[in-house]
């Protein structure tokens, strides 16, 4: 029952798991399931998250305004009406921005302290 | 599930025991999604068949069972020691109120219109099943209409609070299920014709239980959640003028004088039906409204969420019947405002 915080940097950085869920809903709504395989495959396989992972993940992200349920049912006729939908809500747009800045910018941090530490390397 | 081999029958049936492990509330809102995520992986892993391929399924569930276990049971112990004891006790005990109005407008001889809010006495049962808000709106000739809409609105209550199973969108969806079969029995008893149709009725359900509302929708009466200085309609309206203002087709300054403004393709009282079902996260001072069209046609959203903002709950519905009133009351108006404080 808490109330939700408004300004993207207060929710950064997101774990892991978060990061990887509004990835997997940033061209699109979709299910739960659906979520889990986008995840596995954007990363070649090598983060495979489970039920427990994604719907815990899920429920935060609803109660912190990041994603809502969608009424929407992208193919009636071949789905199960029991799914959900999930999508980016536009503060989880904003967030998932803000926090793809911030690894940006450590990133770059990171490149230029190797590179200084690589050309003080060389002149030594 | 009709592919249900005798392997993932069992590994399922074992699964969902496991998740009687999380905590209540979590089990709840998401123990169906992850019974059907848990069998699309099932068969994803399957699919390889090799030897190995059950061993490394289990190992996924397994390990994703216990990491998330954890994450869990912090955040549910976290939760308890932010809060001091009182406030604890209150959370607990869910602080909701309502009030409820039903008219029959201006231009009717009958008030079609069913409503029903349901606070259990009994704390138990409001901690396990929380509070049920219902309103229908009944469809056709002399009384059958209001038969309908009161069917509907006993039945979902009736049986919502009958079903002890886990999943409250689930029970919900089931209780709406069954007024569907009453009305439609109540069909064929009277006419001649198997398919002649006699009454039917919309039916929009809420459930508020601990953080979150379960509404359920049939029709195009509907529920909006309040929040701060927005209001949002939750429900999709299954009418004809819904469909064509989201698909950009009709505007909405068209949708009053549309011919087929009133024909809504989902009801109540049909052989079968597909009942919408929504979960939101609800936040200490939120409102729900629940109404009827005949006050959501007639005033439009802006307005309904500065009524339901400004004024206490009594005297929003009060406001909200009048001023659709005011615009003609061509229909039955029906409103009932909840507040989780």
């Amino acid at each position: 029952m808490k109330k939700p915080s408004r300004e993207p940097v207060d929710l950064l950085p997101l774990t892991p798991a978060v990061l990887h869920i509004m990835l997997a809903l940033v061209d699109g709504e979709r299910h739960g399931y659906s979520i889990m395989q986008e995840v596995a495959n954007r990363s070649g396989g090598k983060v495979r998250m489970g039920p427990g992972t994604l719907y815990g993940s899920i429920k935060r992200m609803m109660a912190d305004g990041l994603i809502e349920e969608s009424d929407a049912r992208p193919d009636p006729a071949l789905d199960d009406e029991r799914r959900r939908y999930y999508r980016l809500t536009g503060f989880g747009q904003r967030v998932v921005r803000a926090e793809i800045l911030r690894m940006e910018q450590i990133v770059q941090l990171a490149r230029h302290l190797t590179v200084n530490q690589e050309s003080m390397g060389g002149a030594l | 599930m009709s592919d249900l081999t005798p392997d993932q029958s069992f590994s399922a049936q074992l699964y969902r025991l496991l998740l009687f492990c999380y905590p209540a509330s979590f089990r709840r809102a998401y123990m169906t999604e992850m019974m059907q995520a848990f069998r699309d992986c099932y068969r994803e892993f399957m699919h390889h068949q090799s030897r190995w391929s059950l061993l490394r399924f289990w190992q996924l569930m397994l390990g994703d069972l216990a990491i998330s276990l954890v994450v869990e049971y912090k955040r549910v112990v976290i939760t308890w020691l932010k809060h001091p004891l009182e406030e604890r006790q209150i959370q607990m005990a869910m602080n909701i109120t309502f009030a409820q109005r039903t008219d029959i407008g201006l231009k009717r001889d009958l008030n079609e219109d069913s409503m029903m809010s349901f606070l259990p006495d009994d704390a138990r049962q409001l901690q396990e099943k929380g509070a049920l808000f219902v309103v229908a709106d009944g469809l056709g000739g002399h009384s059958d209409g209001e038969l309908a809409s009161q069917l509907a609105v006993n039945t979902v209550k009736e049986v919502y609070y009958q079903d002890d199973a886990g999943d409250r969108a689930e029970a919900l969806r089931r209780a709406v299920l069954a007024a569907n079969e009453r009305i439609q029995q109540q069909n064929l008893a009277k006419s001649s014709q198997p398919s002649e149709w006699t009454m039917g009725t919309t039916c929009v359900a809420v459930v508020l239980l601990e953080d979150t509302a379960y509404v359920a929708n049939v029709g195009d009466s509907r529920a909006y959640i309040a929040r701060g200085d927005e209001m949002r309609q939750i429900t999709r309206d299954h009418s004809v003028v819904a469909d064509e203002l989201r698909a950009g087709i009709i505007t909405k300054e068209q949708v009053k004088d549309h011919p087929q403004r009133n024909v809504i393709y989902r009801c109540l009282g049909e052989e079968t039906v597909e009942v919408d079902i929504f979960t939101e996260g609800v936040q200490e001072g939120d409102k729900l409204l629940l109404c009827t069209d005949g006050l959501c046609v007639l005033v439009d959203d802006d307005e309904l969420r500065s009524i339901v903002q400004r004024y206490d709950i009594q005297e929003s519905v009060q406001r909200l019947i009048d001023r659709a009133n005011e615009l003609g009351g061509p229909d039955n108006i029906t409103a009932v405002v909840a507040q989780v404080a």
